[in-house]
This record gives structure tokens, sequence and C-alpha cells, in this order.
């Protein structure tokens, strides 16, 4: 059993869900996504509702259309980079799918192993098909789970900036899962702080982490 | 004699084979995902087969399928045919003493695929459905194929049961395993050596192409 009590209002940017391990933080985007369920509560999106436990509304994984970046990525170890990217595009046509491919493909910079397979992908490349995966079927939000612990430190930087472009390119929202303290400061444009189960504070990432400094000291 | 065993065997085993693999992949399908009570209980039923003595599943097919059968009975009545005695009787023995095999291998195959991918497929908006064909399916491959090959081998060898139900008529009903009882019990050496041959060629591969195809499952 799992108690989590959360409640917060993301707004367009970068959100980072915050805390130590076991404070909530994957559970509270299995409940966006759809993937487990609440026992009560609200979760809506752009306006849309996904889940009202009053009004009993609960919309299904698949309609709900969220970005997804696992942790450990989760590609399909039997698909391509591309069919990967291309695995939830809607598009009629085989041709019309691969040109969306490509391009999501080359706003990423992989265009390199859109042949390979995700296990002769370095970690950076198979983050970044991810993150393409993601945001091909052009989803109204980005749930990002820890996202960068499967990388080596040099790759991390790099794919940072990755992260904060593509939100700036596709502005949506974006929450970002971490206990990184220089990845929440480098990306966030809030901070959501949670601790067993319960949103501790929010607000924009120096105040988080500078109240968060005091309380250490 | 070897002849007639064998075009009866490759018979048998193809018709069995394709039920098989379909029964045991829907059935090995259910009991990895399928949640409902008593799951575990209808799981052992299937896997019954596999412990009792063939004779004594053999005897309950009997009960079942005989002309004064649970299900034998109303098919006289309405057609007047009766399985019993008939090369369709080799092929229910054979999918019944086999199946369990099939539905083993398929639930674990099933049950090895990490339910992660499962759900980055919901997320990019497949149906349960389309996931089962397009990542569950394909990840899963190995070991259902291996399946297959497992189930297709002791149907083959299938004796007890279809000796019980199918009887052991030349041309009719003697599959491979029943022509090399027949052919010892006469003194016809030759005939038996050919046969068990035949049959052991046939095992030894099988069990090397599932070694191989459940090797390569773990890459996954």
């Amino acid at each position: 059993m799992f108690a989590l009590d959360v409640s917060f209002i993301a707004e367009d940017g970068i959100t980072i869900l915050f805390g130590p391990s076991g404070a909530g933080k994957t559970t509270t985007l299995r409940a966006i996504a759809g993937i487990i369920r609440p026992d009560e509560g609200h979760i809506a999106v752009g306006g849309r509702t996904f889940f009202d436990s009053e009004k009993r509304v609960s919309i299904s994984i698949q309609e709900r259309r969220v970005g997804y970046v696992f942790q450990d990525y989760a590609l399909f170890p039997h698909l391509t980079g591309e069919q990967n990217v291309s695995y939830g595009l809607k598009e009629e046509s085989e041709a019309t799918r691969r040109d969306r491919a490509r391009e999501v493909l080359s706003l990423f910079k992989v265009e390199h192993v859109r042949d390979r397979y995700p296990q002769n992908m370095s970690g950076g490349e198979q983050q970044r098909i991810a993150l393409a995966r993601a945001l091909a079927s052009n989803p109204s939000v980005v749930l990002l789970d820890e996202p960068l612990s499967a990388v080596d430190l040099e790759t991390r930087s790099g794919l940072l900036d990755e992260v904060a472009a593509a939100q700036a390119r596709f502005r949506i929202p974006f929450l970002y899962v971490t206990h990184n303290t220089t990845e929440a400061l480098r990306l966030g444009s809030h901070v959501v702080l949670l601790d067993k189960g319960r949103v501790k504070a929010t607000g924009f990432p120096a105040e988080i982490f500078n109240q968060l400094a005091e309380v250490n000291s | 004699m070897v002849w007639e065993s064998f075009k009866l065997s490759i018979l048998v085993v193809t018709v069995a084979t394709l039920i098989i693999a379909t029964l045991g992949l829907a059935l090995g399908l259910l009991f990895a995902k399928g949640r409902f009570p008593g799951r575990e209980l209808l799981a052992s039923f299937f896997t019954l087969p596999l412990v009792l003595p063939p004779t004594v599943t053999g005897f309950f097919l009997i009960v079942l399928f005989g002309r004064h059968g649970l299900i034998g009975e109303p098919i006289y009545r309405v057609t007047g045919w009766t399985v019993a005695f008939t090369w369709q009787a080799a092929v229910i023995a054979a999918v019944v003493l086999a199946l369990p095999l099939m539905v083993l291998s398929a639930r674990a195959a099933i049950e090895s695929v990490n339910p992660q991918y499962e759900i980055a497929s919901y997320t990019l908006g497949k149906s349960q459905l389309a996931t089962f064909f397009r990542i569950t399916l394909p990840l899963a491959r190995r070991g259902i194929l291996a399946g297959i090959v497992l189930s297709f081998t002791r149907a083959l060898g299938e004796f007890g049961a279809t000796f019980m139900l199918a009887g052991n008529i030349p041309g009719k009903t003697q599959t491979m395993p029943l022509a090399i009882y027949e052919a010892v019990i006469s003194g016809d050496n030759k005939q038996a050596q050919i046969l068990a041959l035949i049959l052991t060629g046939v095992s030894v591969a099988a069990v090397y192409l599932t070694a191989r195809l459940t090797k390569g499952a773990l890459r996954y």
C-alpha cells in the first residue's frame, strides 16, 4: 500500500517533480498517464479531464495520448529506431508516417540510428529515440521519469539542452521527475517538491532549493 | 506398414499441431494475463495430461467421446457417426496429451515479456489487441515456437491414449508408435528399427531446435 496525496498545477514549461526516492514521483506520473487509477481526485491536462472521481470520469491510457519517457526508455527491442518513433503515429499512409518519423528523428539528431535496433545504440541515442517517440504524435503533455539516470555524466549535459530545446519547440507542458538538483535547476521553470507522498512546496527552482539549503544547514 | 503408418502419423500430427498451436496460444494468453477466480485451478486442469498415465487420460477420453460417452452419444444420435476408432480420434488423443506443453510454454513466454513494453504501447495509443500482436507476440515468439516444436514431438510420439480411443487399425488408426509396438510383438525387428530410427531422429532434431530457440529468447 502506498498513500499518495498530491495536488499541483503545472504551468507551461518544464515542471520538476523533485524528491527523494519513495516520495511518489513516479506514481504521480503513472496516475497522470492512466497506468494506475487513483482512489479519488481530479486530473486534467489543457482543459481535458483525464480523471475525476466525483464525476466518475476516467479515460483510458490510449485516449490520454501522453508522451511518456520511461526511466529505462522501454524502447521496443524488436523494432528499429525509425519503427519505434513511427509506432504511435496515426497517419494513414505509410509514406506520411515515414516522413513524419524522419522529421522527428532529424530534430533529435538521431537519423543515423534509424535502421538500428535499440541494443545497438548508445545510451544517449536510446534516450533521444525515446524523446522522439514520445513527441512524434503531438501529445498534450510529456512525462519524463528520471530520463537521464541511465546515461553517463558526459552525455547528460548535452541531453539536458535537448530536453529544454524540445520543450521550447513543442510548447507543451513537460513534467520531469528527478532527484538531481543540477538537473532541476538547469531545466525547471517550476518545482514541485514531494516527500512521503505529499507536496511539501511548490515554486521557482531557486526559491525551493534555497529553502531546502536553509533547512539542511 | 512403415509407409502407411508414416503417412497417417503425418496427417494426425499436422492437424493436431494446428489445433494445439491456436488453442494453446489462446489458453497461454488467458492464463498469463487473465485475472479471474479459479485461474490457477483451470491452468492445473489443462496441465493434468502431462502427469496422468496416458492410459488414464485415454480412459477419460473414452468416457467423453465413446459411442455412449458424454459428448460421443449426442454426436452419434444426431449424425450416426462416432469418433472412436477413426483417425480423428488419434487427433483428439494427440491434442489432449500434447496441449499442456504448448500452454505452459506459451504462458511462460508471454509472462517473460517485460510489461513496460506493453504499457509503452498503450501510452502510444495502441489497444490491448494491437499491442498483443505488435509487441507481446513478436517478443514472445521464440518461446511460443519452442512450445509448438515440443508439442509437435509429443503428439508424434503419442501411444497410450491413442491406443485406447483410436485403437490399432493398420492403415486407419495405426500411427508410427503403434506400428512399432505391432512390429515388435509380431517379431518384425527390421520394421521396428526403421520406425524407431525415424522417431528418434525427429525427437533429437526437435530437442535441439527447442534449445536453440529458448537460448535466443534470453536476448530480450
